[in-house]
């Protein structure tokens, strides 16, 4: 049976840049541009109006923003052209977001050097992903390296290699399971990674995407990894067994290189974005293709799943479930369910 | 006046900026303190030293050994930077008076035991020249030519001799220095492409490009590769002599061409202190992201055709997007004038960003924030880089020249 999705709103011109990354929160959506400012659109009203504009966030432009999945939604990360990164919390009062911490640079350097890095500098800082609890923040670098911060303390805990040391491929993407046990990394390489925490080491390294992977995610119950990149395949890997189970593939078509994933809450549905503009919503148990949305035919970098939130919503959003894409166009659309209940 | 006369334009000469008279002074003051058996002293800037200077106030005595060379100096490597520099400066003098040129080779090979090599000399023309408030040209220095040009133009020098730059069989000439030029025909042209790859140019120059394109007759020129003053200059001075001709650049898809689009555009940081070398309304014409993703990015007709052989679905298979429809635009070979969108570009001319592009292009994602005013070009620039770390992906000029025929795309985006 194919979903149907209605678009539900269009933010046009959300930034004055191409929209690179969006990251929901129980009741707001996180958006980062090639500007310098982060913005915070409220995700409970029809209109989803701009809560807050994040000035002079990121000099050089945004190219990940992220919130923890099934997490609070009282903290951000996002990371900079220039590698900064910082970490933002919500003042729980007014509901504002500010600037809790800048990970430290030096430290970033000094760490990796005491880790053995050295040599270069080490890579620039690229994908991130928050854990649920909000507390850890893991970050990949140019050279294949996986960095997992502890934002309180400020200190990295752990460093993953992929490669030689400092001359693995290039981390595109990375994700943290929400039951926090398992680290996922995507690479230029095609190379996709698994992580286990508790043991701080690799537990698989999955074949099957030749090319450039950038996207990784976990499926809300951690049974599943899914992952993506310019092969234009989305790849089902079984987390239990380390086992590729399956292709998410649409038939009819050469596919254009896939950007973005993100798992429904219920881990039944997949949405993807690619640069062909498509944004898709994958039926994973039967492994088809639901439904299809064009509303541009520019680049997507982003789209992700409005979390089901149990707060009170404006009249008129319903509770089915949302979805939002963003890129190159550099306005947000919103998409809802049109048979819900 | 006959109707083609307007396009016969006279070349200012160049206004002498008092080098002769500063290198005078320089010399008088070397010679009075020989003669008074003092230190002997030349002013010595750097472009690092200049750079650093209004906010590094810390290291006085360290910018007081950067802003002289002394004799005989505190070490034998401040005698030996000494007598090079008088060198160059004699030299230079020399080539003043008789109001003939040198070039930086030929003061190199005159004495290559004291220079060492050819970068030292090169580097310390520029800071001479720096430091007595001049452009390296007004010390009568120049370098070899390097760049290229070809089209239907005329040059007339100012000893007379008169050059055309589209004889057939010819894939280019030699630029002269600006200085030399006193006339150019600029007959019909319309446009002036500066292209990175010598083997680009060489390719179009070879096909009569300049006078087969649909977007008119025009000019082609490279420096290649990262482009030298005497090739700015020259571009500098069409761009004010010739107002109406319309400048294009057409470089890589990559940190490094966007630099020297950039160079050419705005000068180069090393070189801050060369005059008329610049040109602003140079438009960034190709290649960027849009023509590597049209590459990439399957068209319609194309998806439909792909329908029957996508029975394989194994990801690994499936080579990168662009490779994969070689096998398609390989059959529609034989239709000339093809569109773009369905031309997709050999594999190896999309490549992944090595970490030094990736610091590049950060680094010149800086010196566009840097600027104070973020015109439309910075931002289009700021957004192409950004394009290209999202995608991690490089292209050569090749990507969208698959079977040697970069004149179809050319047209399309000449006359846009």
């Amino acid at each position: 049976m194919s979903k149907q999705y209605l678009t539900a709103h269009t933010v046009d011109e959300a930034h004055p840049a191409e929209i690179f990354s969006l990251a929901p929160t129980p009741t707001s959506l996180f958006s980062a541009s090639g500007a310098s400012s982060l913005r915070v659109h409220s995700t409970t009203e029809t209109t989803f109006p701009l809560q807050q504009t994040i000035p002079n966030a990121h000099k050089l432009g945004c190219h990940h923003v992220c919130t923890a999945r099934g997490g609070q939604g009282a903290v951000a990360a996002s990371v900079g052209f220039g590698g900064e990164i910082k970490v933002w919390t919500k003042n729980e009062e007014d509901g504002a977001w500010s600037l809790d911490c800048e990970l430290p640079p030096s430290k970033q350097k000094q760490q990796q050097q005491a880790n053995g890095g050295g040599g270069g500098g080490g890579g620039d800082v690229w994908a991130i992903a928050l854990s649920s609890d909000e507390g850890y923040l893991a970050c990949t670098t140019s050279d294949g390296r996986i960095h997992v911060w502890d934002i309180a303390a400020l200190e990295m805990i752990q460093t993953y290699e992929t490669g030689a040391r400092g001359a693995g491929s290039f981390a595109m993407a990375v994700d943290l399971s929400q039951d926090g046990r398992l680290t996922a990394s995507g690479h230029e390489s095609g190379g996709v990674y698994v992580f286990n925490n508790d043991a701080g080491r690799m537990v698989y390294s999955l074949s099957g995407l030749a090319n450039p992977v950038r996207a990784v995610a976990f499926s809300p119950g951690c049974k599943r990894l899914a992952a993506a990149g310019n092969a234009g395949v989305i790849a089902i890997y079984d987390m239990e067994h380390g086992e590729h189970v399956g292709n998410l593939t649409a038939p009819s078509s050469r596919p254009a290189w896939i950007t973005s994933l993100d798992w429904n809450d219920t881990g039944e549905y997949l949405l993807s974005g690619s640069l062909d503009g498509k944004v898709k919503v994958w039926d994973v148990a039967r492994g088809v293709c639901v439904a299809t949305h064009s509303e541009t035919d520019t680049a997507l970098w982003s789209v992700r799943w409005l979390p089901k939130t149990e707060r009170a919503l404006g009249p008129g959003m319903g509770k089915s479930e949302k979805f939002c894409a963003a890129g190159a166009s550099r306005s947000i659309t919103f998409y809802r369910e049109a048979t819900g209940s | 006046m006959p109707a083609l006369e307007h396009n016969v334009i006279q070349v200012p000469s160049a206004i002498p900026r008092g080098a002769l008279s500063r290198i005078e002074a320089l010399l008088e003051s070397i010679v009075d303190a020989i003669s008074s058996g003092t230190e002997l002293i030349i002013p010595y800037k750097t472009a690092r030293s200049l750079q650093n200077g209004t906010n590094a106030p810390a290291s006085q005595s360290g910018d007081r050994q950067t802003e002289v060379v002394r004799f005989p100096g505190r070490t034998v490597q401040e005698a030996k930077k000494f007598e090079a520099l008088f060198r160059i400066i004699e030299m230079s003098h020399e080539a003043l008076l008789s109001g003939s040129v040198v070039t930086k080779r030929n003061i190199y090979y005159q004495n290559p035991d004291l220079f060492k090599s050819q970068s030292v000399v090169d580097d310390m023309v520029d800071n001479l020249a720096l430091s007595l408030g001049v452009g390296r040209q007004d010390l009568n220095i120049v370098a070899a030519a390097k760049g290229l040009i070809s089209g239907p133009i005329e040059l007339i020098l100012r000893d007379g001799s008169s050059h055309s730059c589209d004889i057939p069989g010819d894939t280019g000439m030699l630029l002269p220095s600006t200085t030399s030029i006193h006339t150019i025909n600029f007959r019909s042209t319309r446009w002036l492409l500066v292209i990175e790859k010598e083997a680009t140019f060489r390719t179009l120059a070879a096909s009569q490009y300049c006078k087969s394109s649909r977007a008119g007759h025009g000019i082609l020129i490279t420096a290649k590769g990262f482009p030298d003053l005497a090739t700015r200059r020259f571009l500098s001075m069409v761009q004010t002599v010739r107002p109406e001709l319309e400048f294009f650049a057409l470089v890589d898809f990559d940190p490094h061409g966007v630099a020297i689009m950039r160079t050419y555009k705005y000068g180069s940081q090393r070189l801050v202190h060369e005059e008329n070398a610049t040109a602003p309304r140079l438009r960034w014409l190709g290649i960027r992201s849009e023509d590597v993703l049209t590459n990439a990015l399957p068209s319609r007709q194309e998806a439909s055709e792909s329908a029957q052989d996508q029975s394989s679905q194994d990801p690994a298979s499936q080579e990168s997007v662009a490779y994969s429809f070689d096998g398609s635009s390989q059959n529609e070979r034989p239709v000339k004038r093809a569109r773009i969108s369905r031309t997709a570009g050999p594999s190896d001319s999309i490549l992944p960003l090595t970490q030094r592009d990736r610091k590049k292009a950060v680094e010149i994602m800086g010196d566009i924030a840097g600027t104070e005013q973020r015109d439309r070009d910075g931002a289009d620039q700021m957004r192409e880089l950004q394009r290209m770390l999202m995608l991690n992906i490089k292209a050569e000029i090749q990507a969208v020249d698959n079977y040697g025929d970069i004149a179809d795309w050319l047209d399309g985006k000449l006359s846009m």
